[in-house]
């Protein structure tokens, strides 16, 4: 994992309505653009909506969108904080 | 109308992300002249429609899958690619694309329309939802689009109607295609590109404008491209590896190196053209009914009552639907009885043709209702909050939130269950779903069970349970352990696959409506009926064939001499006895009956004799057909309104050789859990070969499900023989 520097910390370990900017993604290749795609570009805006009730997945928008994903990908997009 | 009949109609094509009104706006320019299909090779499906241009012309619209970008990442997305790159033999690419983005919303749906506008092909811009815009404040200069863009740019709202007329009269004009680039692939990776591009072959199959393109393809390719496949020579999609391995080495983020770049330009884009009140748009009534739909606690509770009740609806509205085709196909069935006269050709439409109609159409109210019952789920947006909450139980066999409510349906049937897993995109999931569907305990699984509880389970408490009850809850049990065993294994083994991202929009709620609903209940009927019904009928007239001849041997000769002289004698009940009789030595006699025996070495050791081996064969017409089989071969005769003297017979069947009782509880347990694991469901295979679109998975779902319910009624029998429950 990257390292964590200026108040930087992974997308999972926000708390719920908080708000970060993404700083980067280190998921593997193929996955980081399909979530850039997604609008999750370094630079953007997210906000921790919601965690599952089971505690995964977790709920986020990024670009007015709402979106779900796994905690094995939000804990390998760093943020930092807005 | 008038209008030359030389003149071919315009190819337009509708495209669009997700959630932006797409396929509303279909709906209203095409109205119910719609076609659903498939593209060949895949189970995407492919809809169609004509409409009359206001020149008069006509015009052939298809509505393009959801999308989110060319870089392919499910089914649906690469048949979108391959159209729009012209590498789709079936469907050529469009003379004109309508684009078609939600306007409150151009942030995120303008990264594909920037993708398409790159294409350089003719194509139309529509802002749909300007109406939700207005209510925002928002006010979007549409000349400054068009001069940013290089595409015309209409505003419309789809879903009151609103602005179709001067789309129609836009989609009638011939369209300047755009030359403007947004994305900026750094200049190290366009040498690379462009060095793929140039050995790629001149070939009519790769249009000259898709050729770079398909080479930013390959380079992202991770050998799970297969229209790449098809069009590239083999070793110029080695080089492109090659290359791509390479630039790994260099830096791990080259291949994301054109989504910034447009977002960027998006960013300018929408900072010229949109004004909208400062502040934050943010949909507070989604929110709100999010608090409540995907509360911790709340969450879950309204998730499963609301399963239960579709369920229950499936199970409880499904049943009268069903017993109502059932009559009215036997009603056909003895009319044409009376009318023809008795021989083979009546018995072939009998109990051949109609039967496999009826087998078919029983299934039709279970689809319809569950289909019902999902489009009202998908199209009011709360499909991908159940998704959402049941996502991490699911994980757990390797699978996602989308795989639960296929899963959940197939406890009524298989058909409709394996049907909804279309809306899985991750394929191997869709397959590793469909191959664990027929586990669960569907309802024609249950008068077998019944029957043998009834038969061979004592009716004793146990703690605040009953033993039959336990037993049935066991059977459940015992298919879920199943799919669950054999989820992890294909997962692990045939469908393992690269890292899977799991990730799902969460569209704003919407009122579904009743029309679509109705649309998709429909075409799934037909669907299912036209396709998979041609393949029921066909294996229905071979069992029948298989069940009904050789007739008219020896044995039966005699037996129908005694019933003929029992009746002149007056002795009806003797001359019903020995009717049963034929009708029972008759099966016997037959091809399935032989098979019966022929099968029995194989079946001896889980503790069944030939006559279930008949019931076996037989039921692959249906399970529940085993009831019946049984009944004849008992010379009972129908079993329908009581199976009580079928119970009797079981417990008290003799096997000839030893005189000894031929089933014991110990028989009846393995049997039900031969039914819990088999694969003895022709139309589930039918509907297999039909969604997976080969032969391959449901040859390998008979086999892997027979296999696995041979080893486990032989554990049951062997293992309860040993501790002595043989009896």
């Amino acid at each position: 994992m990257a390292a964590h520097g200026s108040g930087e910390r992974s997308l999972d370990a926000m708390t719920v309505g908080e708000r970060g900017i993404i700083a980067s993604l280190d998921c593997e290749p193929t996955i980081a653009r399909r979530l850039m795609e997604l609008g999750l570009t370094p630079g953007t805006v997210v906000e921790l909506i919601r965690r599952a009730p089971l505690g995964d997945p977790l709920e986020i928008t990024v670009r007015g969108v709402h979106l779900w994903l796994r905690r094995s990908e939000a804990s390998r997009i760093d943020v930092s904080p807005a | 109308m008038s209008r030359p009949p030389e003149a071919p109609p315009r190819r337009i094509a509708i495209l669009g992300n997700p959630n932006a009104g797409k396929s509303t706006l279909f709906n209203a320019l095409t109205g119910l002249r719609q076609k659903v299909g498939n593209y060949p090779g895949v189970t995407v499906e492919k809809k169609t429609g004509m409409i009359d241009l206001p020149s008069g012309r006509r015009a052939e619209v298809v509505d393009l899958p959801g999308s989110y970008s060319l870089q392919p990442a499910s089914p649906d997305e690469m048949i979108v690619r391959d159209v729009l790159l012209g590498l789709q033999s079936d469907t050529p690419p469009p003379d004109l694309i309508v684009f078609v983005v939600d306007a409150t919303n151009l942030d995120r749906h303008m990264y594909l329309a920037l993708q398409v506008v790159e294409l350089g092909r003719p194509m139309l811009l529509v802002l749909n939802m300007m109406d939700a815009a207005a209510a925002l404040s928002m006010r979007i200069d549409t000349v400054a689009l068009e001069r940013q863009l290089g595409v015309p740019v209409v505003g419309i709202s789809a879903a009151k109607g609103e602005g179709l007329d001067a789309l129609r009269a836009m989609m009638d004009r011939d369209v300047e295609p755009s030359t403007r680039h947004f994305r900026e692939w750094p200049a190290h990776l366009m040498r690379v590109i462009d060095r793929l591009e140039r050995r790629l072959p001149e070939r009519a199959d790769l249009p000259q404008r898709a050729r770079r393109d398909v080479a930013v393809a390959m380079l992202l390719d991770r050998g799970e491209d297969d229209a790449l496949a098809r069009h590239v020579p083999a070793d110029a999609l080695q080089d492109a590896r090659m290359l791509a391995h390479r630039l790994d080495e260099f830096s791990p983020n080259w291949r994301s190196g054109d989504v910034t770049g447009r977002y960027d330009a998006i960013s300018a884009l929408v900072a010229e053209s949109v004004s909208a009140p400062p502040g934050e748009r943010r949909d507070t009534r989604s929110e709100a009914i999010d608090r409540v739909l995907t509360h911790r606690v709340w969450g879950p509770i309204i998730f499963v009552v609301l399963m239960g009740a579709v369920f229950q609806s499936v199970f409880a509205w499904a049943q009268p639907l069903m017993d109502l085709i059932d009559w009215a196909v036997s009603a056909v069935g003895s009319m044409l009885g009376q009318a023809m006269p008795p021989g083979a050709l009546r018995s072939l439409l009998v109990d051949g043709v109609i039967a496999g109609v009826g087998t078919t159409l029983t299934f039709v109210p279970q689809i319809a209702i569950l289909f019902l019952f999902l489009s009202l789920l998908e199209d009011s947006g709360y499909m991908a909050r159940a998704a959402f909450i049941m996502d991490r139980v699911m994980a757990k066999v390797g699978l996602s939130g989308r795989s639960f409510i296929p899963l959940l349906s197939s406890f009524a049937c298989a058909i409709p269950g394996i049907m909804a897993t279309r809306s899985i995109d991750n394929r191997r999931d869709r397959i590793t779903t469909i191959m664990i569907a027929p586990f669960m305990s569907c309802s024609a699984r249950l008068p077998v069970y019944a029957l043998i509880i009834g038969a061979f389970v004592p009716n004793r408490w146990v703690g605040f349970l009953t033993l039959p009850g336990i037993t049935l809850f066991a059977m459940y049990f015992i298919g879920i352990v199943a799919a669950v065993a054999v989820a992890w294994a294909l997962k692990r083994t045939v469908l393992r696959g690269g890292p899977p991202l799991y990730v799902m929009e969460l569209p704003p709620y919407r009122r579904p409506s009743l029309r679509s609903v109705l649309t998709t209940v429909r075409e799934r009927s037909l669907l299912f009926t036209r396709n998979a019904g041609t393949v029921i009928l066909l294996i229905t007239v071979v069992l029948w064939f298989l069940a009904s001849y050789p007739k008219g041997s020896e044995a039966v000769r005699a037996i129908e001499a005694q019933r003929v002289a029992a009746l002149q004698a007056g002795d009806t009940a003797q001359a019903r006895a020995l009717e049963l009789r034929v009708a029972g030595t008759n099966l016997e006699q037959s091809f399935a009956g032989r098979a019966g025996r022929f099968i029995e070495p194989a079946i001896a050791p889980l503790g069944f004799d030939w006559r279930i081996g008949i019931g076996l064969i037989t039921s692959l017409a249906a399970r529940e057909v085993m009831v019946a089989t049984m009944a004849t071969v008992f010379n009972i005769g129908s079993a329908d309104e009581d199976v009580h003297p079928l119970r009797q017979s079981l417990r008290d069947a003799v096997d000839t050789r030893t005189g000894l009782k031929a089933y014991t509880p110990l028989t009846g347990l393995s049997l039900m859990v031969f039914y819990v694991l088999a694969c003895q469901c022709m139309s589930t295979l039918a509907v297999v070969r039909r969604e997976t679109n080969s032969w391959r998975w449901p040859i390998f779902m008979l086999v892997m499900m027979n296999s696995l319910a041979w080893l486990a009624s032989f554990a049951v029998y062997q293992g309860g023989r040993a501790l002595g429950y043989g009896g």
